[in-house]
């Protein structure tokens, strides 16, 4: 009965595909041989109506309704034999003739193999297929199909595999893959510890994208809003300067143009200190040692000594023949980088106030830093060089020049950034501008670089925390950054990226090392809390009292 | 199925065809395999294709990896025996399946025998698809759930059961597919030469 030749596809479809009995199904093209195999199926044959019974996958049913295929192919489906190529087309023309009402998309399960050629199957779509044509390969291509358009519910590929296998239905298809597994990613030792490195930015622990653009470490929380703006209109955007300084008297003192100002923290009162004569501009502000007299440099090379207090011009020190780019004191030393590349020391208190000259750098100075105890000055400059000199002044110097003690040339970009570090004196630290991004600690005692830190942007300014082990670096272009990080493993614990619309180029820390003050040319002054001071935790009602005053607007920074 | 209207047009569009299918196959890879992270970004470099630029791989290995399977889809779409491509993320670890990234392979179908060949449908336009699929791919980071663990790919090939296959070179697997409650499916944009038409779809894990 079952060797009806006109149906060939009959038997086809029933052998397994799998098998290795498909090619000799092409051959034997009568089918019969094939026989053994459908005949060990339990569905009795000589009912038709086992059919119906037989249970239908309910997820192929719920595939039935959003095929979205071509009826042309589904209309192969249902004829049982889906082989878009080979001998097999052929015998889908043969079946046409026993093509299926289209009406009725969702062919279910016809696992019997019953063959007598009821028309009236009701059950099954293609009842006039009359065979126990297995729409299971419909189902299949109709399941996978499925996947095609959303439609969660569909089966999965996998899951058809499955079925098809459970129940020896032959799949139109194979799933083939290449018998090597992909290569694993080229394992250059020195690439892949270059990539431990220089992760992408995206790819560095700790880093968690926020919508405010900063990341801070899971355990360390970090505000990324600045507790503090003022605002500063005529703030320059010079890389070179040097225009903000925090006293230990809780003042800060910044230059604007040709004015300077001089906020007080305790109080909030800003006060105009004074103006640069006609025609120059202040280009560097310092504050002594105990925070009674400013030093203000200017862009035609003199130094004026003001007097906090009384609000008044003590002096003003000429000779420079350059812009003051930066100024550092130690006790009654201030030292004056300039445009030219010198060094001077001036003693304020004589009227001779040169007192030594140093000449170290071919570029303009714009890093001066007096180690706290003075016996080291670190200056970095223009010239993309490092050099640190001995404190000592007078005459004890073979003549009114020294030699630098240390001369470090690694950056390759001018060297603004320049920090010793409070709790180890013998370390500085310095960083690079924008070709150079990088920063360096060095042991001023022995000369060794001890470590670098590759940063994304142009260094500003550094600031080592006086009561953590951090490191705080200022960051101009691209990222206009604020960076913490450890030390020494200069992890990364934080980052504010956009810290300022511009290059954050001025930055100063605050005498209880809490916070830090930065300056840009977007014409902010913003305070950032990074750090606990050492003292808070015994003035918890003082904490009381200065939220309550910071939010009646009156600041009090802690 | 591509029965020849003008045969010899018909001829050398199908090699051609197949050789933009391969190539369009080789670029989506790449830009796959970039996108998810499957390697290190630093591994691709970009170069002009399509009239944009697109990210390949310089990992040698890696490149002839797919190459060699390439140049099997090739002769397979010259066949026709081929009719799914499948790039399967998995995780590394526990070899589940993350993604799929399914592109279907049919065949254009020729509307009966018009008197006239049909216009060649011009390159620009198809180059113009691949763009779109490929800047569709890129975009779909944006709703592809993030992956962290390291992943690695396989490329799966649905053949026909005629197809001719090496056999010391291409297995049969199994499908690597998501379960179906766990797996969500975007239809990507789809292109199409004059004799092939690919539609691509992604399927993803998504832990409801």
């Amino acid at each position: 009965m079952t060797s009806i030749p006109k149906t060939p596809s009959r038997y086809r479809s029933r052998s397994d595909a799998k098998t290795p009995l498909t090619p000799s199904v092409i051959s034997a093209f009568n089918g019969i041989s094939l026989s053994p195999k459908k005949r060990s199926h339990p569905a009795d044959l000589s009912n038709p109506f086992i059919a119906k019974s037989r249970p239908v996958s309910p997820v192929k049913r719920a595939t039935g309704g959003g095929i979205t295929v071509s009826d042309s192919f589904q209309r192969q489906a249902s004829g049982g034999v889906i082989r878009k190529g080979g001998i097999e087309t052929r015998l889908d023309v043969v079946t046409r003739d026993y093509v299926p009402p289209t009406s009725q998309p969702r062919p279910e399960l016809k696992r019997s193999r019953s063959t007598p050629a009821t028309r009236e199957r009701t059950q099954s779509t293609s009842d006039s297929r009359d065979r126990f044509i297995t729409t299971r390969d419909s189902d299949d291509v109709a399941a996978t199909l499925e996947l095609m358009s959303l439609n969660p519910k569909s089966t999965s590929p996998g899951h058809t595999a499955r079925l098809a296998a459970a129940t020896g239905v032959p799949l139109n298809r194979r799933v083939l893959s290449y018998h090597e597994a992909p290569p694993a990613s080229s394992s250059d030792s020195t690439l892949s510890q270059q990539r431990e490195l220089a992760r992408p930015l995206y790819g560095r622990p700790g880093e968690l994208p926020s919508s405010t653009n900063s990341v801070t470490n899971k355990s360390r929380r970090i505000p990324t809003q600045p507790e503090r703006v003022l605002d500063a209109p005529g703030m320059v955007d010079d890389f070179y300067l040097n225009i903000v300084s925090w006293s230990v008297q809780n003042v800060v003192a910044v230059a604007l143009a040709e004015s300077t100002y001089v906020w007080r923290a305790d109080t909030g009162n800003v006060s105009h200190l004074g103006e640069a004569p006609e025609g120059t501009y202040v280009s560097s502000v310092d504050f002594s040692n105990d925070g009674s007299y400013l030093g203000v440099g200017l862009g035609t090379g003199e130094v004026e000594l003001w007097d906090l207090e009384a609000g008044q011009k003590l002096r003003t020190m000429g000779g420079h023949q350059g812009q003051i780019a930066v100024l550092s004191w130690n006790a009654h030393i201030l030292s004056s980088g300039c445009g030219d590349g010198s060094i001077w020391h001036h003693d304020v208190r004589v009227p001779r106030h040169k007192i030594m000259e140093l000449l170290g750098h071919t570029g303009e100075v714009c890093g001066l830093k007096w180690r706290a105890d003075g016996e080291l000055l670190a200056s970095g400059g223009n010239d993309n060089v490092v050099n640190i000199w001995d404190g000592r002044v007078g005459d004890v110097m073979e003549g009114a020049r020294g030699q630098a003690k240390w001369t470090k040339r690694n950056h390759t970009a001018a060297v603004k950034a320049i920090a010793w570090c409070p709790w180890q004196s013998s370390l500085l630290a310095s960083g690079g501008g924008t070709n150079d991004a990088t920063v360096h600690v060095w042991n001023s005692g022995t000369g060794a670089r001890l470590h670098s830190l590759k940063t994304p942007s142009q260094v500003s300014s550094i600031i080592w925390s006086p009561h953590k082990k951090e490191i705080l670096t200022t960051h101009g272009y691209p990222t206009n950054a604020i960076m913490v990080h450890a030390y020494p493993s200069l992890e990364r614990i934080a980052e504010i990226r956009d810290a300022h619309d511009s290059r954050v180029l001025y930055t100063a820390v605050g005498p209880a090392g809490d916070v830090v003050c930065t300056g840009a040319g977007d014409e902010n002054l913003k305070f950032w809390r990074i750090w606990e001071g050492a003292s808070v935790k015994k003035k918890k009602e003082g904490k009381e009292r200065s939220s309550s005053t910071t939010r009646s607007g009156i600041l009090s920074i802690r | 199925m591509a029965t020849s209207q003008a045969p010899t047009r018909q001829a050398i569009t199908l090699k051609g065809s197949t050789n933009l299918v391969t190539e369009f196959f080789k670029y989506a890879a790449n830009t796959i395999l970039f996108q998810r992270g499957v390697y290190p970004s630093d591994d691709f470099h970009m170069v002009k294709k399509y009239g944009q630029t697109v990210l390949v791989t310089q990992d040698l290995a890696l490149e002839n990896y797919l190459d060699r399977i390439l140049k099997q889809v090739n002769k397979w779409l010259l066949t026709g025996s081929v009719t799914q491509l499948v790039l399967a993320i998995i995780s590394k670890d526990s070899r589940l399946p993350l993604e799929r990234w399914v592109f279907d392979v049919n065949l254009v179908d020729q509307p009966a025998d018009s008197a006239e060949p049909q216009p060649a449908k011009p390159e620009s336009e198809i180059q113009a698809e691949i763009r779109y699929i490929l800047k569709q791919i890129v975009s779909t980071v944006t709703f592809l759930p993030i992956i962290d663990t390291p992943t690695v790919f396989n490329i799966l090939a649905y053949t026909h059961d005629s197809a001719d296959v090496p056999a010391d070179e291409w297995v049969d697997t199994d499908p690597l597919a998501i379960e179906a409650s766990k797996s969500q499916q975007v239809k990507l944009r789809s292109f199409s030469t004059d004799v092939h038409r690919i539609e691509a779809m992604v399927a993803y894990r998504y832990e409801g």
